[in-house]
């Protein structure tokens, strides 16, 4: 299995802050990797830094072997990496199938004139892209169903909000997916259910770079999971090995608590 | 007060409101990208008409022509008044705003001043300081009568040109996939970049749309006045500028709607009698008391928990708001016993003076029934106007839409 996403001693600073410190890693194709840490280890920076938003001072994001730094959002989206976000971060106004079929802006190409015109090949590729969006909010029986699609995003629930995000970063058929707290509010049932959902998607062939405070679902479905304190990475592995690590357990909770564990 | 009268003074003010809205349309389309005003947008439609009156005078265009090449003519004007506004729009944006995109919110805003005097000054530079004119062609002049009113064909031809620009924006903002991009990008421009979206261009497709419209306006009102100043897209732009607050600004179908009534006030303003006028402040005045007396207690009771919402309780309230038992709201105001109910009776309060000030109003114009304001008043009348509904709905007629977060 080769390596999708591979990040070599990227670091980035805001002023004199660190927030990510030369890490270096990598997601292998079709893996689910957790990235786990206390709140302010840079896991958010790292997300911002891959999909473009933040230029890293030094170090390289590699895409399948191709270099993907300092490219804009837009073309990293391009590249294939899709995203989600930690604070919901949906187009409120627009309806919930115009929230998925923005997703897919880079994987379509209707000219101005043509869709204007609403040219025979601008109205079937328009009738393919509604079908695959509705084909994607299928992903989440029931919850998008119906009339519900031409609803405002901002008229839904929490958790749907939270599925719909999920369900616009799919419809570019991202190379890798970044999911930033994909349970975050999420009671324990809604997030059993997600859980089962990122399994799918594994099976469907997707790879996945997560960020997750809920131990649950990490320990769930990770396949790998790498720790990360004050920017720096400090484990890596099976969940079991990550979760017993000395410096694991002192960053959560001190290095009192870690020598009593020890 | 004659129909045909009363008629023809609803096409006029139709038509100027047409060209507001088309200015309007580029104001509210850069705000709802970007929150901020570009204030040179007035003069990019001075040089749509400049560039149209050019083309005419340049081609020689007169009736001595064959229908058929005044066509041509009109096509070839019509073509630079749009191209020339499009590129100037997208080289303004490329050059005095992109560079400071993300600053203080104040500081492109100077630029666009500095841009608008900068454009200003070049139409002077290159087409002269007098006004431009364009020989007056027998499609300037015509007219067609309907049941006995006569109507200029370009009245309607403005009307209508509009009216189908402004559906072709409704249908690209709303179903094509450049006008997702631009919905995505107003709502959060770092989650549509994200998205994959190129926020760069779909801003810059922004400005030239609304340059491009803001060009046809131009050649639309040198056609219609047959004349334009250097100065002209001042005016203008301000009133487009008013009229896309007024509808909400960020807001498209608001611009339009605001640059109707805008249009429409000042017409009507200063064409009929002041016993006519005096109706709509009546249709004024019956829509504050529906507003006092049914759609805001209806509102409130929304708010109040159920288990207070007591068939007494709304009855109270809906008497607060109606000032029934006059003393019983005095004694409210006085004791305040209850907060909400206090709260309203001084809102009631407040409404009713607001409905009896235009009882007044409407009186008075009664009485005066024959006078007919002064042309000069027209400004004064449309500023009055838009501080009322402001007042009343300070988001606009139609709310901001672009701008509203949930």
């Amino acid at each position: 299995m080769g390596a999708i996403l591979e990040l070599q001693g990227v670091s980035m600073s805001f002023g004199g802050l660190k927030a990510v410190d030369s890490l270096t890693f990598d997601v292998r194709e079709n893996e689910i990797v957790s990235i786990i840490g206390p709140n302010g280890s840079g896991k958010t920076t790292t997300f911002n830094v891959i999909s473009g938003l933040y230029e890293p001072d030094s170090g390289d994001i590699l895409l399948k072997g191709e270099s993907v730094a300092g490219l804009r959002p837009d073309q990293v989206h391009d590249k294939g990496i899709s995203r989600t976000f930690q604070s919901l971060r949906l187009f409120s106004n627009m309806s919930v199938l115009d929230n998925v079929l923005v997703g897919m802006h880079s994987v379509t190409d209707a000219g101005l004139i043509a869709s204007m015109l609403r040219l025979p090949k601008v109205r079937r590729e328009e009738a393919a892209m509604r079908a695959k969006a509705r084909e994607i909010l299928e992903m989440f029986p029931g919850r998008f169903s119906g009339p519900r699609q031409q609803q405002p995003a901002f008229s839904l629930s929490y958790a749907n909000r939270r599925r719909l995000e999920i369900a616009r970063a799919l419809a570019s058929e991202p190379a890798l997916l970044l999911l930033d707290e994909p349970v975050a509010g999420m009671n324990p049932m809604e997030s059993r259910e997600v859980m089962e959902q990122i399994k799918v998607l594994r099976d469907k062939g997707y790879t996945i770079l997560m960020i997750e405070h809920d131990m649950h679902v990490v320990e769930g479905v990770s396949d790998r999971v790498i720790a990360m304190d004050h920017g720096v990475k400090i484990a890596e592995g099976t969940y079991t090995e990550v979760a017993n690590d000395p410096q694991v357990v002192e960053a959560y909770l001190g290095k009192r608590a870690a020598e009593a564990t020890a | 007060m004659s129909l045909d009268h009363i008629v023809s003074v609803t096409i006029g003010g139709l038509t100027v409101g047409m060209i507001y809205a088309l200015i309007a349309l580029g104001y509210t389309m850069v705000y709802g990208v970007l929150k901020f005003i570009n204030f040179a947008h007035g003069e990019v439609f001075t040089i749509g008409g400049y560039v149209a009156a050019f083309t005419l005078l340049t081609l020689g265009v007169n009736d001595g022509m064959s229908a058929l090449a005044v066509a041509g003519c009109l096509l070839a004007a019509v073509v630079a008044s749009v191209l020339v506004p499009m590129a100037i729009g997208f080289l303004v944006e490329r050059i005095a705003y992109r560079p400071l995109r993300g600053r203080a919110r104040i500081i492109p805003l100077l630029s666009a001043i500095g841009v608008s005097i900068v454009m200003q000054q070049s139409i002077i530079l290159v087409f002269g300081s007098k006004p431009v004119t364009i020989p007056t062609l027998a499609l300037s002049s015509a007219s067609i009568v309907v049941g006995g009113i006569r109507i200029r064909v370009l009245a309607l031809i403005i009307i209508v040109v509009s009216a189908v620009l402004m559906a072709g924006l409704t249908y690209l903002v709303k179903s094509t996939r450049i006008g997702k991009a631009m919905r995505a990008t107003s709502q959060d421009m770092e989650a549509a970049e994200m998205m994959g979206i190129d926020t760069n261009k779909t801003i810059a497709f922004t400005f030239i749309v609304g340059s491009a419209l803001a060009g046809i306006g131009g050649f639309l009102v040198i056609m219609y006045y047959g004349s334009l100043k250097f100065d002209a897209g001042f005016l203008y732009g301000l009133k487009a500028f008013t009229a896309a607050v007024l509808g909400g600004i960020g807001n498209i179908p608001g611009a339009v709607v605001g640059a109707l009534v805008l249009g429409m006030t000042e017409t009507y303003g200063v064409s009929v009698d002041l016993g006519f006028l005096a109706w709509f402040v009546v249709a004024g005045l019956v829509l504050g008391l529906y507003v006092q007396m049914v759609r805001i207690p209806r509102r409130r009771l929304q708010h109040i928990a159920e288990d207070r919402r007591t068939p007494e309780y709304e009855r109270n309230l809906l008497n607060v708001y109606r000032l029934t038992p006059y003393h019983g709201v005095k004694t409210l105001l006085a004791e305040r016993t209850d907060a909400l109910l206090s709260v309203s009776a001084e809102h009631a309060v407040r409404l009713m003076a607001g409905n009896i000030f235009l009882a007044v109003v409407a009186a008075v114009m009664f009485v005066n029934a024959n006078v007919r304001i002064d042309t000069r008043w027209q400004p004064v009348i449309a500023f009055v106007v838009l501080m009322v509904i402001l007042m009343f709905r300070p988001s606009g007629i139609l709310g901001e839409a672009i701008t509203e977060k949930v």
